[in-house]
């Protein structure tokens, strides 16, 4: 336990430093000017602009943190005692409290008469936030990529107005909180962000045998 | 195939059986068995041939859909095996990246970290000992941004060398340098092969007959050579011969610089033999297979 907590506290000045932090701050730059555009508004204030600015301010939050497993060492350090979970872990966990923060400003900046319920906007947010971490950490296993920030960030606002514009009305995301459907999908988002959690989870544990998951040969070598 | 009593070789510190894998339908490994001992093997083969594949597979970057190996006694199949492995590999992949705002220092210092150096008194010590092997003391506060190419593989040697691993995976480390780099670089890793098992993926004959002890050819996922470089070289004696002209017979010819054509293949009747290389050699247990030669 104590070689573990001497590892992690070595580890965390050169994680901290490797984070993509500019993609981190660019995120949190716009997600927070979308935030704020009901406040720029002029006349009263508008629900409906409260809610979009919430949801696209939380969108770009997760287009930010899909950068967050960008590693351009990653082909170095792809045979390392220490676990790439662990790793993985470190850098969620150095960033946990900047989203958090992050996302608690955005939604103080929302009037609080046009300001969305908060328990199910930061639900969306987390689910998206937490595809988006999936997303990377699956990019990251199936393929040799280093930094799969990008081209996540694209898939994930492509499926992001995919889903707003397309998705039949039965399995809609995006509802308004009006909407008699606005509890049913909020129970989609919950199912969302447990399967994303569990992709996530699953995609950054390091296989032991390939595909097929056949055992090597009982014959001692 | 996993039976390791087919391969040769002695003392094994690296052993490998049946190793398969696939990437869709295409065998990147096919059945690949081999041993490895102390001192510096060199892996050839053309592009394709499955040499990088090979090198993840034993450095633990990837596991195999088929077969076993060991390193240095530990079975990567397991978990524990496989941190056992970690704790005595040294990995340096092709084309390495880097954290270019990181020092040469700060960056082999993190690698060092992840190979559980955690006491930072004596992992300063061992960076500072990596760094001074591989020439870097000087530019060690320098971001490796501002490094050349050559000093970049050397940190990721340096790196690679950390915690002084008894196996080392060299991955193409001679890429894009020059001459002289390249004959630094072939100095460490000779000094890197003595008392420890190095594993030299290549496109450079001359890197092989200059360092290595043993050599394995690889062609399309399979091992089709696997000896010592003189007897690589030995395949190619009495099919090498110079001609005035262009040898049609020939499987492949070149003009040297003298003038003349240098060809490999079956000779014809009265042919002018030279002395064969250890790339004629090569090529001829390619058979036709490299995508980079014409045959003539």
């Amino acid at each position: 336990m104590r070689r573990v907590t001497a590892m992690t506290r070595a580890l965390l000045p050169p994680v901290w430093r490797s984070l993509p932090r500019r993609a981190l701050a660019a995120a949190a730059a716009v997600g927070l000017l979308l935030a704020a555009v009901p406040r720029l508004q002029s006349g009263p204030p508008d629900p409906l602009v409260g809610l979009y600015s919430l949801r696209a301010a939380a969108l770009v939050l997760a287009l930010g943190l899909a950068f967050l497993l960008d590693d351009p060492a990653r082909h170095i350090t792809s045979a390392v005692p220490v676990r790439r979970p662990v790793r993985v872990a470190l850098r969620v966990a150095l960033v946990a409290p900047w989203a958090a923060l992050t996302w608690t400003t955005a939604l103080l900046l929302v009037p609080e008469s046009s300001r969305p319920p908060a328990g199910a906007l930061t639900l969306e947010a987390a689910a998206t936030a937490v595809l988006a971490l999936a997303a990377a950490a699956l990019s990251i296993r199936r393929t040799r990529t280093t930094e799969p920030g990008a081209a996540i960030s694209t898939w994930l606002l492509a499926t992001g107005v995919t889903a707003a514009l397309l998705l039949p009305p039965d399995w809609t995301l995006f509802v308004t909180p009006d909407d008699p459907h606005w509890h049913s999908t909020h129970d989609r988002w919950t199912l969302l962000l447990i399967v994303a959690a569990a992709l996530a989870a699953r995609s950054v544990t390091e296989p032991l045998r390939g595909r097929p998951f056949r055992r090597p040969s009982p014959e001692p070598l | 195939m996993s039976d390791l009593s087919s391969v040769p070789s002695a003392a094994p510190t690296v052993s490998a059986a049946g190793l398969t894998l696939r990437y869709g339908g295409t065998a990147a490994l096919d059945d690949v068995s081999v041993r490895l001992g102390e001192g510096v093997t060199g892996l050839l083969g053309p592009n394709g041939a499955g040499k990088t594949t090979l090198l993840r597979v034993l450095a633990t970057a990837v596991p195999p859909d088929k077969g076993a190996f060991t390193v240095l006694g530990n079975d990567p199949g397991t978990s524990a095996g496989r941190q056992e492995v970690r704790r005595a590999l040294g990995y340096l992949p092709q084309a390495p990246g880097f954290h270019p705002d990181f020092s040469a220092f700060e960056f082999v210092d993190y690698v060092a970290i992840l190979k559980e150096l955690t006491d930072r008194t004596a992992r300063h010590r061992e960076v500072r000992r990596v760094l001074d092997a591989v020439a870097l003391s000087d530019v060690r506060s320098k971001r490796i941004k501002k490094l050349s190419g050559g000093m970049r593989q050397r940190v990721a040697l340096a790196a690679a060398l950390v915690g002084d691993p008894g196996f080392l995976v060299l991955d193409e480390p001679t890429v894009g340098l020059d001459p002289e780099q390249r004959m630094r670089f072939r100095e460490l890793i000779a000094r890197a092969g003595e008392g420890r098992t190095v594993l030299l993926s290549t496109h450079q004959t001359e890197d092989v007959a200059m360092l290595c002890h043993r050599v394995i050819v690889m062609v399309r996922g399979r091992v089709r050579f696997e000896g010592t470089p003189a007897e690589l070289t030995a395949r190619a004696a009495g099919r090498v011969w110079s001609s005035t002209e262009r040898d049609p017979g020939a499987w492949a010819g070149w003009r040297t610089g003298t003038g003349s054509f240098r060809n490999v293949g079956e000779p014809p009747e009265g042919a002018d033999m030279v002395e064969p290389t250890l790339e004629d050699g090569y090529l001829l247990t390619l058979d036709g297979e490299s995508s980079e030669v014409a045959p003539a």
